[in-house]
């Protein structure tokens, strides 16, 4: 049992970092950002090449990490330019569909140029005991960094003037704006921290599982669920979303195997979100 | 007016003719008539090939998968992304029905059609109830489609899981031979296009609009917004159902993908878009143009999604409206014209 909500907070974890950056950006700009998995994708295939390049790991990780920065950059300036001028949920709904746009895309490119990559990264040799229970290396270090991750992005919101500001922008842009915060650079700089985290995503997901060409979308939803359910706008709302969905899935398969797994995942996300459709820890609108 | 894209969810007033609802009924027939009687036309040079047939007839069914969406999405604003997911329902449905539990085909087809229909009442009437926007309405219904597709895949013995549902029920039929199969969904394309405009036309289509429009006022002046939402809902999901599972005993054979959100949802989004979403015919133009775009593209392999990736972009950024309301403004500013 304990080795159950072990692999449950293991993929918690991984939950909530993939929807720490995509519940930013939507609670920050009301971009919903259906290309967020592809930049997860883009960046492992450049960790990989990177590798296969002969660069050493962490090198080719920076790299990864700098390419998926750069793609969220790149979002800000080109696709989002039309989506910030309009307000609301038409704001919401023209993002989706262009972001969707952006994602088919980079699929296309990915599946007609490199079908076959992906990105598996070993870590350590042996599993690791962590109070009598035995996790593999790969589990234990992907967790290490989510941990950090979140923990650093938790106290750059909460500690720093320019984390505070983007705060401001999430609860009330009006106000933001009136005490000199120019919200415009505030969602580039959520941009490029979110491309970051989607590609660090793709790092601590092949310690565990290989990304894959084709990952992108799946990784895209799971990320708006544990968003959603987590509450729009809220890192620590999506960290408490994925760890109790991660915990709830790790239970579910033990006891009645995968497929029913998933479909128990799934409805756990609906219930939550008809039951508090601002999320756990959203703010009402 | 810039290019809000209140407009391409169908929130604004389509203007001009759009508006007028007290033409005659024969008006409001010849053009679905003299569309569907140009589509009656096809099999005359494409009906020797059993390829452009099978394209044929899967471009039928998408424009009676953008005919029922259509009413769910641009009539009433409810983002329903399991569209695939209530035309397998149907088709799952019939399927099963016909081949398992040995009904005739015709029951079978009825059957999934009820069971679409509900499936899409009882998720519309969720959002209603639960007051969920256009985002939240999109992501319950596209959880719904994750959840079809896990127990698709997880009840293999009964769905024949991953490899498909090989349909025995009526092989030896007129509906597996070449072009029959053609003129029976063509067929349902005039019922829902009729369906659709006789609705426009009524009282609830007057309540779509108004609720389109502005819901507090129409809920103020006493259209009762989530009754037409699930009533909506209803007819349209049971359109999806009809025309999945009616595409299900043409094809003979039916597997995860031939309802799946990338091969279904996103296809006839895009063909709503292109064509106007909202509009009476939008669906029919937006299935007869990318059909072809689809098989013209065919041998690029992967990079028609690409390409696809790229159509969405542009439509959205350009002519976020769709074709035939951008079309009708510019022909309705040349007439205005002087001289």
């Amino acid at each position: 049992m304990t080795a159950t909500v072990f692999d449950g907070v293991v993929l918690g974890l991984q939950f909530g970092l993939l929807a720490a950056g995509l519940t930013l950006v939507y609670g920050l700009g009301g971009v919903l950002m259906l290309s967020y998995g592809q930049i997860s994708v883009v960046s492992a295939i450049v960790v990989l090449f990177a590798m296969d390049a002969g660069l050493p790991t962490l090198g080719a990780v920076g790299l990864g990490l700098l390419a998926g920065a750069l793609m969220g950059l790149i979002h800000d300036l080109t696709i989002l330019r039309p989506v910030y001028r309009l307000q609301g949920e038409s704001r919401v709904l023209l993002s989706l569909l262009l972001t969707l746009g952006v994602a088919f895309m980079i699929d296309g490119l990915l599946n007609w140029r490199y079908p076959l990559q992906g990105l598996r990264m070993r870590v350590g040799s042996g599993p690791i005991e962590i109070i009598g229970v035995r996790m593999p290396a790969g589990s234990v270090v992907a967790s290490v960094i989510t941990i950090v991750t979140l923990t650093g992005l938790l106290l750059f919101l909460r500690t720093t003037t320019l984390g505070r500001a983007v705060r401001s922008v999430i609860q009330d842009e009006e106000g933001a704006r009136m005490v000199g915060i120019d919200p415009s650079r505030m969602l580039r700089l959520i941009l490029i921290l979110s491309g970051f985290l989607a590609a660090l995503v793709a790092v601590t997901r092949s310690m565990v599982i290989p990304v894959d060409v084709q990952a992108g979308f799946s990784i895209t939803v799971l990320a708006l669920i544990v968003t959603v359910v987590g509450g729009l706008g809220s890192v620590v709302g999506a960290l408490l979303a994925g760890i109790i969905l991660g915990i709830a899935y790790s239970i579910a398969a033990a006891q009645i195997g995968t497929f029913m797994s998933l479909v128990i995942l799934l409805l756990a996300a609906a219930v939550t979100i008809l039951i508090r459709p601002s999320g756990l820890l959203g703010v009402k609108e | 007016m810039s290019a809000r894209l209140g407009d391409a969810t169908g929130t604004s007033r389509v203007g001009g003719t759009e508006g007028l609802v007290s033409r005659s009924l024969g008006r409001l027939m010849a053009p679905i008539v003299a569309i569907v009687a140009v589509g009656c036309l096809a099999p005359i040079w494409l009906g020797d090939s059993r390829v452009y047939m099978g394209v044929a007839v899967t471009g039928v069914t998408f424009a009676c998968y953008g005919i029922g969406f259509n009413l769910i999405f641009g009539s009433t604003g409810q983002l329903f992304l399991c569209v695939g997911a209530l035309a397998g329902i149907g088709g799952y449905a019939g399927a099963i029905l016909a081949d398992t539990a040995g009904l005739p085909i015709i029951v079978s087809i009825i059957l999934g059609t009820i069971a679409a229909g509900i499936a899409g009442g009882l998720l519309s009437w969720v959002a209603v109830r639960r007051s969920l926007g256009v985002i939240f309405t999109g992501i319950i219904t596209l959880i719904f489609t994750l959840v079809y597709d896990s127990l698709l895949l997880g009840l293999g013995n009964l769905t024949g899981g991953e490899n498909g549902f090989l349909i025995q029920s009526g092989s030896g039929s007129f509906m597996r031979r070449q072009i029959p199969p053609y003129y029976v969904l063509l067929g349902l394309v005039l019922i829902f296009l009729i369906v659709h405009a006789l609705l426009r036309r009524s009282h609830i289509g007057w309540a779509f609009r108004a609720l389109r429009d502005d819901e507090v006022a129409a809920e103020l002046a006493g259209v009762n917004v989530s009754r037409y939402r699930v009533y909506a809902a209803v007819i349209g999901a049971a359109m999806l159902g009809l025309a999945g599972a009616t595409y299900a005993f043409a094809a003979g054979r039916i597997s995860p993908s031939t309802y799946g959100f990338a091969q279904v949802d996103v296809v006839v989004l895009v063909m709503l878009a292109f064509g106007g979403i909202g509009t009476l015919f939008g669906p029919v133009l937006g299935s007869v143009v990318f059909t072809i775009i689809d098989e013209l593209f065919i041998e690029l392999g992967q990079l028609r999604e690409f390409i696809y990736g790229a159509l969405i972009l542009a439509l959205f950024l350009w002519i976020p409206r769709g074709v035939i309301p951008t079309l009708g403004e510019w022909l309705k500013r040349r007439r205005q014209r002087p001289g």
